[in-house]
C-alpha cells in the first residue's frame, strides 16, 4: 500500500501541497484528478523523489521514501512517467527503453530482456520503430515509449503523469486500456493522475479530488463519477 | 606539392590534438553544463608529473599513463570537491538568476586554472622545459628521401584515432556510455531511470581530464612545457568545440581539425603571425554562418 501522510511541498512561498494524506490500495488503480494547478503532478514528483517535501510522511509496502532520491527510489520499485511524453529525443527507441533497465544489468541479468521483450509484446509498434530516434515518433508513440521505459524497471508502483496530454482520444483508450490490461493481469498499482477525469474515473477503482493542494473528496472512482455537484464545483463540467 | 603535403600533415597532428582538446570540454560541456577552462590547467599538471618521472628515470610510457591517470583523477576529484557543491541547487539560492548561478562553476574554473598554474610555477619553476617525444621528430625518409611528416605525427595522429574510435565506442555501444548519454541529454528522465546521475556527471569530469592529459602529452614535446604553454591550446580548442557545435563530440573533432588545418595552412603559406586573425576569422565566419556550430544542435544557445 501506498500511504502519504499530511504531505507538504512548497516552492519558494508558493504552497503546492497543503497537507496531503489519502493511500493508495495494492494492484488497483486510484486515479488523482483535479483542475490545472491543484498539485497532480506536484505530488507524484514528490513521490518520486524530483521534489522535496517539507513536511509529512510517503510509506510504501511500510517503508518510509521520504527523502530518499529518485535513483533510490525507483529500485525500491516504484517508477514515474512524469507528464509530457518523457522520452530522450536524441536516442532510439530501443536505448529509451533499456535505459529503464540499466540498474537491473548485474542483479537481474536474465530478467532485462524477458522486461524489455515484454514492453515490446505490450506495444508491438515500438518495436517496428526500435531503430528509429524517439523525436521522430508521434506523441502517443513517446507516451508509450515513456510507459515502457518505466515498465522495464519492473515497477510495483506506477506513477503516471497525465498520459492523455496532447492526444487523439483514440490513442488515448489505446494507452489507458494497456495501464488498466496490465493492473489486472499482473497486480501492477497504478497512481494516475488525469485532467481528463472522465477518461480516468471510468478505468479507475479509486478516485482523490485534489484542489489548490488538498484533498476534496476521496472514494471509489464510481461514487466521484456520479457525484454531479463535486464535478460541477471542482471539475467545471 | 612538398609544401602542401607538409603543411597537410602537420595540420592534421595539430587537428588531432585540437580536437582532444575540444572533446574534452564538449564531453564536461553536455555532462555538467559547465565549461571548463581549468581543463588545460589539469593537463599542464599531469604533463609535468610525467616530466618529473621521466627525468627521475622513469620509463616514458609509465610517466605516459601516470599523466593519463592523474588528469582522469584530478578531472574527477574537481567535479567531487568543487563543481557538485557549487551547482547545487540550495546553496546558491542567493543567486536569483538563472544565468548567474550557471556563471558560478566556470568561475570557479578560471580560478582553478589560476591556482594550478601559480602551484605549477613553485613546485617546478616558472621557465620552460623540453618533454620528450615517444618517437622521432625528424622528417621520415622513404627510399631516400625525405617526407615533410615525420614518425612523431604519425605516433599523434594514430593515438588520437585511437582515442576517438575507443570513446565512441564506449559511447554508442556500452551501457555505462548510455548512461551517460542519458544524463547528459535529459537529467530528470536519466534519474527516473535509475541512472545515478552524480556517478556519471562525475565519470565525465574523468574522461575529460584523460583525454585533456592526453593532449598535453602530445603537443608538449614541439612547444615545451611551462606553467602557461598550454592557454593557446585551450583557446585553439575551446574556438574548435564552438565552431564545431559546443554540445557535439563528432563537431569537436571536426572543429579541431578545421583549425589545425587553418593554422598549418597560414603558417606554410602566409605568416605565423596571422595565424590568429584566421582563428578569429574561422570563428567570426561560423558564428554569423551558423551560431550553433557546424554539428551543434538547434537549442544551445545564442553567442
Amino acid at each position: 500500500m501506498l500511504k502519504i501522510e499530511n504531505l507538504v511541498t512548497k516552492f519558494g512561498s508558493v504552497v503546492a501541497l497543503d497537507g496531503v494524506s489519502f493511500s493508495a490500495q495494492e494492484s488497483k488503480i486510484t486515479t488523482v484528478i483535479g483542475a490545472n494547478g491543484a498539485g497532480k503532478s506536484t505530488l507524484l514528483r514528490t513521490i518520486s523523489g524530483l521534489e522535496r517535501a517539507s513536511q509529512g510522511d510517503i510509506t510504501w509496502q511500510g517503508d518510509s521514501i521520504i527523502g530518499k532520491r529518485p535513483e533510490d527510489i525507483v529500485r525500491m520499485g516504484i517508477a514515474h512517467v512524469p507528464e509530457g511524453h518523457a522520452v530522450i529525443s536524441e536516442l532510439s527507441v530501443e536505448e529509451n527503453i533499456s535505459m529503464g533497465s540499466l540498474f537491473r544489468r548485474r542483479k537481474f541479468k536474465s530478467d532485462v530482456q524477458v522486461a524489455i521483450d515484454e514492453a515490446y509484446q505490450l506495444f508491438p509498434r515500438l518495436l517496428e520503430r526500435r531503430k528509429q530516434l524517439a523525436g521522430t515518433l508521434s506523441g502517443g508513440e513517446r507516451q508509450m515509449l515513456a510507459i515502457s521505459r518505466a515498465l522495464v524497471s519492473r515497477p510495483q508502483l506506477l506513477l503516471l503523469d497525465e498520459p492523455s496530454l496532447g492526444l487523439a482520444p483514440l490513442v488515448v483508450e489505446q494507452i489507458i486500456d494497456s495501464v488498466n490490461t496490465l493492473c489486472r493481469t499482473t497486480g501492477l498499482t497504478v497512481l494516475l493522475v488525469e485532467q481528463n477525469a472522465n477518461t480516468a474515473l471510468g478505468v479507475a477503482d479509486h478516485g482523490v479530488l485534489l484542489a489548490l493542494g488538498k484533498v476534496v473528496a476521496d472514494r471509489p472512482a464510481a461514487e466521484l463519477k456520479a457525484d454531479a455537484n463535486l464535478r460541477a464545483a471542482y471539475l467545471g463540467y | 606539392m612538398n609544401t602542401f603535403l607538409a603543411a597537410l600533415f602537420s595540420g592534421t597532428s595539430r587537428g588531432a590534438i585540437f580536437a582532444l582538446v575540444a572533446l574534452g570540454l564538449v564531453i564536461v560541456w553536455r555532462g555538467a553544463g559547465i565549461v571548463n577552462f581549468a581543463q588545460m590547467g589539469q593537463a599542464m599538471f599531469s604533463t609535468y608529473i610525467a616530466s618529473t618521472l621521466i627525468t627521475n628515470g622513469s620509463n616514458y610510457w609509465v610517466g605516459f599513463f601516470v599523466a593519463l591517470f592523474a588528469g582522469a583523477a584530478m578531472g574527477a576529484l574537481l567535479d567531487i570537491l568543487v563543481m557538485r557543491p557549487l551547482s547545487n541547487k540550495k546553496k546558491t539560492e542567493l543567486l536569483s538568476s538563472e544565468s548567474m548561478r550557471a556563471a558560478v562553476p566556470v568561475i570557479a574554473s578560471l580560478g582553478i586554472l589560476g591556482a594550478l598554474q601559480a602551484l605549477a610555477g613553485i613546485l617546478w619553476a616558472a621557465e620552460e622545459r623540453g618533454f620528450p617525444a615517444p618517437a622521432k621528430q625528424e622528417g621520415l625518409s622513404v627510399g631516400g628521401n625525405v617526407m615533410p611528416f615525420t614518425s612523431f605525427d604519425i605516433f599523434v595522429i594514430s593515438v588520437v584515432a585511437l582515442t576517438l574510435i575507443i570513446t565512441t565506442l564506449f559511447f554508442k555501444k556500452t551501457s555505462v556510455g548510455l548512461a551517460m548519454r542519458a544524463t547528459a541529454l535529459n537529467q530528470e528522465v536519466a534519474k527516473l531511470s535509475g541512472i545515478r546521475t552524480n556517478r556519471t556527471r562525475t565519470l565525465s569530469w574523468a574522461i575529460s581530464g584523460a583525454a585533456s592529459s592526453l593532449a598535453g602529452l602530445l603537443i608538449t614535446p614541439t612547444s615545451n612545457l611551462s606553467p602557461n604553454t598550454l592557454d593557446l591550446v585551450l583557446i585553439v580548442g575551446f574556438t574548435a568545440a564552438v565552431v564545431g557545435g559546443l554540445d557535439s563530440p563528432a563537431g569537436a573533432v571536426l572543429g579541431g581539425f578545421i583549425l589545425g588545418m587553418v593554422i598549418s595552412f597560414v603558417t606554410f603559406y602566409d605568416t605565423p603571425e596571422d595565424v590568429f586573425l584566421s582563428i578569429l576569422a574561422v570563428l567570426l565566419l561560423v558564428l554569423i554562418i551558423r551560431p550553433r556550430g557546424i554539428l551543434g544542435s538547434k537549442d544551445v544557445r545564442r553567442v
